[in-house]
Formats: C-alpha cells, structure tokens, sequence
C-alpha cells in the first residue's frame, strides 16, 4: 500500500455558471521518503493537487489517502489536525510572518504540533544559527526560505509540500533551497513534493509527475535522481 | 472624470461595502450626535422663546412695596419703545382640601402672561377657575368640582378694608401651565408653610378689590421679534429698564404723596367731622340743659299757677257759695211775702165771694124774674101768634108784649150787669189767685235754679279740685322727669367727652400714621429674575456645554477610523494606483475616486447622522427637562449651522484623512506602486530588552505585543475608541448612580425622619405640648421635634435663591433628626445664637462662604442680614439653619414652632399610611406629609433618567461597535496572508481567533481602564454642567457602576470579536499562496 494515494480525485471549482475542472480524475501514488516533483503548465491543477493533498482545499469527489489516513474523508477540525501535524508547507512568497523573528517563525510552527522539533537545531540544519534573532526584513530571500522550511520541517510532519518554492529567487539561491530540500528528504526520509513548471528540476526526483490538463498525465521513477548540484537549467 | 473611472468608484463601493457602511456610520454617528446635542440647546431656547411668545411673556416687571396705580401705567406707557402695560393682580390664598391647607398663588387671565390651557377652557366668570394639572394630581380634585378660597381682605388707599375676590368659591373648568412657573418651584409666600404650592388663575372680574395693581407687566417693543435671553434681546430689554428706572424714584415719591394726600385729606375730612360732632354734642347738651332749666322754670310757674288758681278757686267757691245762699234767702223772702200776699188775697177772696154770693142772689131772682116775664112773653106770643086774636088784645098783648119785652131786657141787663160782676170777681179771684200761682212758680223756679246752680257749683268744685291735683301731680312727675333728665345729661356729658378724646386720640394716631407712610419701593424686574426661567436658561448653557465635549470623542475616533479605513483601501489598491499612474491618469484623478468614496461615505453618513440627530437627541435631552420644565413640546428645528458644521468637520476629518492617505501613496512612482509594498518591518519591542518579563511570556503573548506596536495606528484607535465608549458608558451610570443618591443622601443622610407635620396656625404652646406628648405616647412613634419653618429668598451680589429657613425649637433637638454636617469637615455642627448655617448649593449659587453675610428677604420684602457660621452638607432644595434665639432677635418675633418632624419606628408603607391618616384627624395638624413618599414620587420622576443612561450606552456601544468593527476589518484584510497561513500550518479556528483577538482584548482592556479614568473625569464635568440649582450632584460614582461599564464595554467588544471569529473562518488558505499584491 502505498504512502501517499490519489484515486480518482476530481475537483471542479464552481464560478457562478461557470464550472472549471480544476482536477480531472487524477491518480498518482507517491512512496514514503521519496522526493516528488510535480511538473506542468499553468492551470493544469498542480497547486489544486496539492492544495488538497495538504488539506488546505477539499477534493469534489475521489479519495486521497495519506499513511492510511484518507485525507478526503476528514472533517474541518480533523483536516485542521492534519495539517497541523501530518503536513509541512512551503511558499512560494515564503509566507513568513514579519512581526516575528526567524526562531519565532519557526516557534509559531513548533508550538502547536505534538511531535516538534527543537526550532533552533532545526534552524541550525538550514544554515540560519546566526540569523535566528534576525527579521524576515533583515533576511535575504534564499534565507527567508530557508527560514520557511525550517519552519515547515520543525513540525516534523509526513509531508513537505513546497509550491514554487524557488519561484521568487535567483537562479543560485533557489539552487541551495532545492538542495536543502533535496537533503531534508533524503536524510530525514521526509516525503517531499515539489511543484514547479519547471520541468528541468525533474532529474533531482525520485518520482516526477507531468500534469496536463487538470490530471496526472504521466509519472515517471528515477532509478537514479541526480543531486541538485549537478542539475543545470 | 472618465467613466471607466467613475464606474470603478461606484464598484469599489459595492465591493467593501464594509468599510463604505463603517465609514458612513462613523460620520452619522459623529455628526449625528455633533448636530443633535449642539442643536439642542438652541431648540431649547428657540421653543422658551415661541413659548414666550405664544403667551405674549413680559419683558419688564415692576412691583411695588405699596402697591401700582394707573398713574404709574400712564407713566410707564409714555416711556420710548414700551410696547404695552398691563396692569394685574396677583395675591396668595389658602384652600382646605381634606383638612390639609395648600398655600395657592392666585393670578388673573390676562392678555399678558397668557397660561397655556391644557385641558378644559380658560374661566369666563367670576366663579370659574383654572388649576394646574398637578393640582388635580395632588388633590385628588376633578374638573368641575368647586373649592373655596380663604383670603385675607386687603386695604384700599382709604386705608378701608376689601374684599379681595368678589367670588371666593370657584368651580374648576380647566387645567392651565403658566409660563411665570417653568419649574417645579412656585415661590415663597407669607402664608401658612411660607411655600406656595400651586397656583391658580382667575377671570379678572372676580377681582374686588381694583383700585391698586399688585404687578404691572411691560411688553418692549420689539421684544417679541429677538430670542429671548440672547444678547439683543437683553440689550434692548436693559434699555427700556434702565428708562423705567429713571422714573422709579419720581413715580415712588408720586405713590408716597398720594397716599399722604389721601390720608391727609381723610384725616382733615375726620378732624372736621369730629369738630362738628364735637360742636354737636355740646349743642346738644347745652339744649339738654336748657331743656331742663326750662322744664324747672316751666314746674316753678306750674306750682304758682296752681297754687294762684286754688286760691282763685277757693275765693270763687266762696263767691259762689255766697250768692246761693243769697238766693236762697231771698227765694225764702219772696216766699214769705207770697204767703202774705195769698193769706191777703184769700181774704179778698172771701169778700168777692160773697158779693159774688149776693149778686148770684139778685141773679137768680133776676132769672126767675125773667123767667116768669119770659113764659109771660111766651104767652103772649103765643096769643099774638093766634091769628085770631083780636087787636084789641093783640093792642093790650101787643102793649103786654112791649111791656113784657122791656122788662125782659131790662131783666135781661141787670141779669148782664151781675153775670159781668161775678166774672169780673170769679176773673180777680182767679187773676189773683193766678198771681199768687204765679209768685209761687217764680219761687219755685227760683228755687230749682239755686238747685241748679248749687250741684253745678259744686260739679265745677270737684272738677277744679281734680283739676288742680291733677296738676299738681303732673307737676310732681315733670320734677322727678327733670331730675332723671339731669342725671342723664351729666351721665352723657361723661360719655360724650370720653368719645370725644377718643376720636381725638384716634386722629392724633392717623397723623402719626401719615407721617409713617414711607416711600414705596419699586422693584423693576426682567425675565432674569424669575427664577424658573432663568435655571431653564441655565440648563440650556449645560446642555451647550456638554454639546461642546461629547461630540469631540466622536470627531476623533472618526476622523482615525477613516483614515486607518482609507490608507487600507489605497494600500490594497496600491498596484492599481501605480496602474493607473503609469497610464497616464494624473493624481487628481486617481485620488478622485477615493474621494469620491470618502465624500459619499461621509456625506451621506452625514445627513442622515443630522435628520436623525436634530430629532432624537434634542427630544431624548427634552424629556429629562420636561420632568422639571413645564413648558409642552419641544421645537425641533433644522439647525443649518451645527448641521454644517457637524457635516463640514465630520468631511474634512474624513476626505481629510483619505487625501492624506492618497497623497502619500501617489507621491511613489508607478513603478514603485506595482511592486509590492514592503511589509511592515518586524521590530523589537521596548519589553524585550527586559528579558525578566519578555522570558516570562508565553510565545503567544510575545507575538501579542509585537502586533500591538507593530500596528501603532490601530493600538491608538482600539485604545481611544474603546476609552471613548468606557468613558461614555460610565458616565450614563454615573449620571444615573448620581441621581439616585440624591434622595437617599437627602432622607436617610441629612435629614433622618420620616414624617412632617405641619400644624395649624395660632396654637397656643400647650396646645403644641400636649400633642407632642400625645404623639411621643405613640407606639409607632420613636421622636417628635418641635421647628418653624418658613421660605424666604436668600441674596448675595444680585443672585437670588428660595431657601427654607429650619429653626429647631431646641438648637440640640434636631441631632439624629436633621443632621447638620459641615461640608469640609464632616463633623456635626450646632448651631449658634449670632450665625446661620447654608446649605452647600446655595452657598456656591450665592458664591459665598463661611464668615460671610448674606441677606434674607421674606415674602413682604423686609430684608435681614445675617452671616454663615458653617456651610453644610445637603442634596435637595436649599436650607438655612437658625437658632431660636437668632430668630427671635433678627425678626423681633416670638417664636413659634410650626413643623413637627417626626420620626418613626421602621414602619411599613401601609403602617405609616394608617399613621398618616390617623395624625390628620387631630385638630391641630394641617397636613401630613410622608417621607417615604415623597421619596417614591422623587424616584418615579428619576425613572427618566434611564433614558439618558439607555442613550449614552447604545451611542457608546454603536461607537466601539464601529471602531472595532472597522478595526478589525482592516486588521484581517492588513493581515490576510499572515492568517491564511497560521491557517495552513494547522492553527485551528480558535488559535487564529486567539492570535488576532488576544490584541484586540489586550487593547479593550487597556482601552477600558482609560475609559474608566475618562468616564470618572467627563462624568464629573458633566454633573458639573448640568447640576438643577435645586439639587446638588454627588459626583460619586458606585463601584458597580465601573463594573458594568467594564462589562457593557466587554460585551460590545465580545460581539464583535464573535463577528470577527466568522470573518476569519471564512478566511480562504488560499490566500496565503497568492503573491503579494
């Protein structure tokens, strides 16, 4: 059985009397520990996938089942639950809260979850020991994600979801964050996705999934995913 | 404009219809209450004025110490721009209605000072009257019953008693307000308790006693056109007083000559009549006098009258007695000689007799003689009558014959010759004996008439005898007669000179009284001096007052709200502004919409916040005043100036602060706008550079302070808006906790019995004792003191107020009854013999203090001046406290208690009903009147006040409503992304709530705590401004009253809190992946 599981999942979002498909029978299943990147255009309903994978948006009709838990069948508080403690969330704007420090950033995440980790060593593995007491304003944009993550993993969660985690940085910067994310899957055996329509990133995953038109057109394994260093777009 | 433009505008709207809705109810709110609370005030004066009006009120008052006559009329009608003079009456009277005594003001239906009619009709004869409603209320007396009037005559200038009313019972048709008596307050009076209670108004016909006017009203020309008590008006009506001053002295000194000359030409008229009266008693003793002189001389002549006439009597009685007896002998003389002459004439007699005798003899020989010649004759006849006979013997016959003829006739002569003898002695017999018949006649008659005279003599004795005593006795009782005469005379002559030197002493007296006939005092008032008017006027100063700091709070918490709203809406549409720069609109334009918002926003907020403001605010006001002010309706007008102003501040303060807003975004380039605004830099907060307290906070009160410095704006609008709502609840309990504790402070604090007694007047002092004693018998009753009371008007530097003047028949009897308190010290004060005490309002009305003096004046005007020994504690009505002995020098008077305060033991209402009731049927009590009662009516009329309570919480609750609403909205809409994604990493509903609201809540309740400090201050200066003379304010707020504001505030913020709750419910994670805009 696998981790992670959509089955049939649907999601037609309802704009007056428009009705747009968002999501059109989507089916893909996704392994513990293993580093997913999900590619394809715009509108072709990465983020809705993701979106309701991370329990922020709930699918129409279809299953999704995350470590046995079908994640579609849980109430509003239950799905609350599961985000607060089964899922970890990066931004693409980083989403950091700027009246609060990096260490508090982190901390907002780390207070409610059971099962946290100490925020500071969290900080320390992203690279940040000097920067903890820092602003977000006082943090270049690689370090505000890096904050980001930290926050995400401090959670501890099952899931790293990053949606166009590198979308608001340079070309270098966004290198290290994949590579911090890259590492965190591989030595943490977190199961992270990865949106991105940039389909040259497909290499440094252990499975990528191409979306087309509000489905999984195509999943592909990498026996052998590359590290981030080695991948050049 | 361009359409697109203009289209954007009107969907902008449509789209935070929130915030467009936030910032209307922040301008209606703001000019609502800016507009209503100032509009107030000019309503209030604007409706005394039509009042005024309406009832054609004077301008000029004068009264007179002696009275006005209708030369003073002319007078003051001469004087430039008076209108008209009326001249009325006004006097007081008591009524009895159920063995209690009301003291009544009686005034006249005149064409001034017309009384508004309430219901019925106004009286239209003599025995009609009109009352005040509270009247019927009070006395349990309808429309149509009749009452009766006690009055005291009063005096015309002849110095005679009148009548005063013609009519003294009166039916009731109608109830009427007089605009003379806005307040509650009727004045003082002479009569019975010194307090009048109601007054009463008459058709002027019932009038009696017309020849002197008690007032004279003047209408200023003019007058009528200016609002009374502004400037103009006082200005003018100043004018015209100072002109009626001019003639006061002349017209005084008029009066004072005019009474002496009429005193002086009665007294004249009384000397000369008392003169002639003088002349006439002793005219008539004098007469009386030779009444009886005469009357003496009149018995003296009596006297030898009669006697004369006795001794005439007597002499004529002699005479009288003396010719009888002359008669009577000469009568018996006669006789005598009758008796002779018959004893003669019988003598006589005889002879003829019988030479009668003998000629009867010859007679009858004659006649035989003759007889024989007659048958001779015979014979010889009767031969010659033989026709045969022959001549021969018819010769011889014939010669026989002849012979027989011759003798015949000569027998026949002879027998003539005898027959003529005997006649001749039978006829001088019976002539002889008829003579002697006729002496005896004569005698006879003689003799009856000597009869005769003798009875009549002796009838005409007796008479004159009666007679003379008669006379005489009349004589004795005319002497008696003259003597009683003469006493009496001498008994008059006593009474006569006592009357006399009476009446003497009487006009030496109204000389005196002459020369005391002083100069009158004129006094001549304006509307300033009456005293209902002037604390309406007063009130309506506070009411202005109050409008000039309520709506400030409002302006403020406006004014931030608008702009936090603005500078969100221009910072949410920042990329747009940038948008449109780059395409070329130019700043006026950009800026045209959100000043468009703004000016509609406000605009519109605003006229609705003014129709509803200029209606509900002065009405709410208007129903506190009209539980004191008898006035009717108040007049609502569309105040255009506070309407503008309220609408200008309340659109400068908004569109202000949206150009404001507006106007620092565009000064950025377009490039610039369309990046995204840096968010607000995270900083550190003074408390964490003190680790002792930033260590000891829990992560999420850490973020809590961060956000509330972080927002500084919004930190100072929560705290002002919530301040403003605390401090605007507290004051609405304030109010109300200040009001309600006037009574218990005033009958359990100061004045600690439960019943007043007045008694009747003129009860001697055993008469007050015994029944003293008989109430202190009573069970129910604890302790009775013994007080006069009595109002008089108190002045000091022109101000004038009632006071009830209290003297305790013992200085030490009033402890525990009437607890005088000094107001600086707290401690007890006793009253002493030289000082009084003042009550703590009227010595600030007054402005004085301890140690200074003041002047009393009675209802008569005499005026005392007396000084303050303590200024001390009351609530309700002013007092003076006076020892007896201080009355009694001040006022010359006896003292005479006429109020018993009575103190009960604990009763409950129907007992003290009972007790009441039993306590009228004594004789010597007037009237009753119950504490508690009073009290009971007092919180009745203190119900109102809830509103004013009910008014300040809900426009208090409206504005934290806005403000938190509003503050919240910006909060959430600044914050979105920030909240979706705490959302994301799992916070459930109620942490988000908590991580937004703990701000809020630590805002309110910093915002509370000023609030109350707030509330304390306003509520203070409030009480201040809107004190009634009559009451003093505790300025006291209860601790429950901080409580509930802390709790209303609490509510108002806990419902928006709970709308907040939802609106961040619904807040879409989504969100949170968006870029920033």
């Amino acid at each position: 059985m696998p981790y992670i599981e959509f089955k049939n999942v649907n999601k037609i979002y309802e704009m007056g009397e428009i009705k747009i498909n968002a999501l059109n029978d989507t089916n893909f299943q996704i392994e513990k520990g293993e580093l997913v990147v999900i590619v394809g255009p715009s509108g072709a309903g990465k983020t809705t996938a993701l979106n309701i994978l991370g329990g922020m948006d709930t699918a129409t009709s279809g299953r999704v089942i995350v470590d046995g838990k079908e994640v579609t069948r849980l109430k509003n508080k239950e799905l609350i639950g599961y985000r607060r403690n089964d899922i970890g969330f990066v931004f693409q704007f980083y989403n950091l809260v700027q009246n609060l420090t990096a260490r508090e950033n982190v901390e907002l995440a780390t207070q409610i979850c059971k099962k946290s980790l100490n925020p500071e060593s969290v900080l320390e593995k992203v690279g940040l020991k000097d920067r903890m007491n820092n602003f977000p304003s006082q943090l270049s944009g690689g370090e505000q994600q890096r904050v980001a993550i930290a926050r995400a993993i401090a959670k501890n969660p099952k899931l790293l979801l990053c949606d166009e985690p590198t979308g608001a940085l340079d070309y270098k910067t966004g290198k290290q964050i994949l590579k911090l994310l890259q590492d965190t899957a591989r030595k943490e055996n977190m199961t992270v996705l990865i949106i991105t329509h940039n389909g040259a990133l497909a290499p440094m995953a252990d499975k990528v999934i191409h979306f087309k038109n509000g489905t999984a057109e195509k999943i592909e394994i990498n026996q052998n995913p590359k590290p981030v260093e080695e991948i050049e777009w | 404009m361009k359409k697109a433009l203009m289209k954007d505008s009107v969907k902008e709207i449509k789209n935070t219809y929130k915030r467009f809705l936030s910032i209307l109810l922040m301008a209606f709110l703001g000019v609502g209450f800016f507009a209503g609370i100032r509009a107030t005030s000019p309503d209030m004066v604007d409706t005394i004025d039509k009042y005024y009006d309406n009832q054609n009120v004077y301008d000029i008052q004068v009264m007179s110490t002696l009275g006005l006559t209708d030369d003073d009329i002319n007078e003051i009608s001469k004087i430039e721009n008076v209108d008209k003079v009326i001249g009325t009456y006004e006097t007081d009277g008591k009524l009895e209605i159920d063995k209690v005594e009301e003291i009544v003001k009686i005034m006249c239906v005149e064409d001034i000072n017309k009384p508004r009619l309430i219901e019925g009709k106004l009286p239209e004869n003599t025995s009609e009257c009109v009352v005040e409603p509270n009247f019927l209320v009070q006395t349990g007396k309808n429309i149509g019953d009749t009452i009766e009037i006690q009055i005291e005559n009063t005096q015309n200038d002849d110095g005679e008693e009148v009548e005063f009313l013609v009519n003294k019972e009166m039916k009731i048709v109608g109830t009427v307000a007089s605009p003379l008596y806005l307040s509650r307050d009727r004045g003082s009076s002479t009569l019975g308790s010194g307090k009048v209670d109601y007054y009463i108004y008459i058709n002027k016909d019932n009038i009696n006693a017309k020849d002197i006017y008690t007032n004279i009203y003047v209408k200023v020309k003019g007058a009528n056109e200016l609002e009374t008590s502004s400037d103009e008006y006082k200005e003018l009506i100043s004018n015209t007083k100072s002109k009626i001053e001019e003639i006061k002295d002349e017209r005084e000194q008029a009066r004072q000559d005019e009474l002496i000359n009429t005193a002086t030409t009665k007294l004249e008229e009384a000397e000369s009549e008392f003169n002639n009266k003088k002349q006439e008693a002793e005219d008539e003793i004098n007469n009386a006098q030779k009444k009886i002189d005469n009357g003496k001389k009149q018995i003296e002549d009596g006297e030898k009258e009669i006697a004369e006439n006795e001794q005439k009597a007597n002499e004529e009685f002699a005479n009288a007695e003396k010719q009888i007896e002359d008669a009577k002998t000469q009568i018996s003389e006669s006789e005598e000689t009758l008796n002779e002459q018959e004893a003669q004439a019988n003598e006589q007699f005889a002879a003829l007799e019988e030479q009668k005798s003998g000629l009867e003899t010859n007679l009858a020989a004659v006649n035989s003689s003759l007889n024989i010649a007659n048958e001779t004759y015979n014979g010889i006849l009767e031969a010659l009558k033989n026709p045969n006979i022959d001549s021969g013997s018819l010769e011889s016959l014939t010669g026989q014959k002849l012979a027989c003829e011759a003798q015949i006739s000569k027998l026949e002569e002879t027998k003539n010759t005898l027959t003529a003898g005997i006649t001749e002695i039978e006829n001088g017999i019976a002539s002889g004996k008829q003579e002697i018949q006729n002496g005896r006649n004569q005698i006879q008659a003689a003799k009856q008439e000597v009869e005769k005279q003798e009875s009549s003599y002796k009838e005409t004795k007796s008479s004159t005898l009666a007679q003379l005593q008669e006379a005489k006795d009349k004589l004795k009782t005319s002497k008696e007669e003259i003597t009683s005469g003469e006493e009496e005379l001498e008994k008059q002559k006593e009474d006569v000179n006592k009357q006399l030197s009476d009446a003497e002493a009487e006009l030496i007296d109204a000389r005196d009284e002459i020369a005391k006939i002083e100069k009158p005092t004129w006094y001549v008032l304006d509307r300033e001096q009456n005293s209902g008017y002037v604390s309406f006027i007063q009130d309506t100063e506070s009411v202005e007052n109050i409008g000039q700091v309520f709506p400030i709070v409002f302006f403020i918490v406006a004014t931030l709200i608008s702009l936090t709203s603005m500078t969100r809406m221009v910072e949410e549409q920042r990329t747009q502004i940038g948008t449109l720069k780059a395409l070329g609109y130019n700043k006026f334009q950009i800026a045209s919409k959100y000043v468009i918002y703004a000016s509609l926003a406000s605009t519109i907020g605003g006229i609705f916040g003014m129709s509803v403001g200029f209606v509900l605010i002065p009405k709410i006001i208007w129903m506190m005043y009209s539980m004191m002010y008898q006035i009717g309706d108040i007049s609502l007008n569309f105040n255009w100036k506070f309407g503008t102003i309220g609408l200008g501040l309340i659109f400068i303060c908004i569109v202000g602060a949206t150009i404001y807003a507006v106007v620092r975004e565009l000064r950025q380039t377009p490039a610039i706008l369309m990046r995204p605004k840096a968010p607000k830099i995270g900083k550190r907060v003074l408390l964490e550079r003190i680790p002792f307290i930033w260590k000891r906070l829990s992560f999420s009160r850490k973020v809590t302070v961060r956000n509330i410095f972080r927002y500084k704006k919004r930190f100072l609008m929560t705290i002002i808006g919530i301040m403003g709502c605390t401090a605007l609840i507290l004051t609405g309990f304030g109010l109300k906790d200040s009001i309600s504790r006037i009574m218990p402070d005033q009958y359990e604090h100061v004045f600690n019995y439960d019943i007043q007694i007045s008694l009747k007047d003129g009860l001697e002092e055993k008469q007050i004792e015994d029944l003293k004693n008989n109430l202190n018998q009573k069970d129910e009753i604890t302790n009775v003191v013994e007080t006069y009371m009595t109002t008089e008007t108190a002045i000091n530097n022109g101000v004038e107020e009632d006071v009830q003047i209290i003297v305790p028949e013992d200085k030490n009897s009033l402890d525990g009854t009437i607890n005088i308190v000094d107001l600086d010290t707290k401690e007890k004060v006793t009253l002493n013999d030289n000082e009084i005490c003042l009550t703590d309002k009227a010595a600030e009305l007054l402005g004085v203090k301890e140690g200074d003096t003041i002047t009393l004046q009675d209802g008569d005007g005499n005026q005392k001046q007396v000084t303050i020994s303590n200024v001390v504690e009351n609530y309700v009505y002013h007092y003076v406290y006076m020892s007896k002995e201080l009355y009694e020098n001040l006022y010359n008077k006896q003292y005479e208690s006429n109020v018993l305060l009575v103190q009960d033991s604990n009763l409950s209402e129907e007992q003290e009903d009972s007790l009441a009731e039993e306590l009228m049927n004594y004789n010597e009590i007037s009237s009753v009147s119950l504490i508690s009662s009073a009290i009971r009516t007092m919180d009745e009329t203190m119900e109102s006040l809830n509103y004013v309570v009910v008014v300040l919480i809900v426009s208090a609750g409206l504005l934290a409503f806005v403000v938190l609403y509003n503050l919240s909205n910006v909060n959430i809409s600044e914050r979105i992304r920030e909240l979706a994604t705490i959302k994301v990493l799992g916070f459930y509903d109620k942490e988000v709530y908590d991580y937004v609201t703990r701000e809020t809540i630590l805002l309110t309740l910093i915002g509370i705590a000023l609030g109350l400090v707030a509330g304390y201050f306003l509520n203070y200066f409030i009480i201040g401004t809107c004190e009634i003379n009559m009451l003093r304010f505790n300025k006291t707020i209860e601790p429950l009253s901080y409580v509930y504001s802390t709790l209303i505030t609490i509510a108002f913020t806990l419902i928006v809190n709970f709308v907040t709750y939802f609106a961040l419910k619904k807040i879409d994670m989504i969100e949170s992946l968006k870029s920033v805009e």
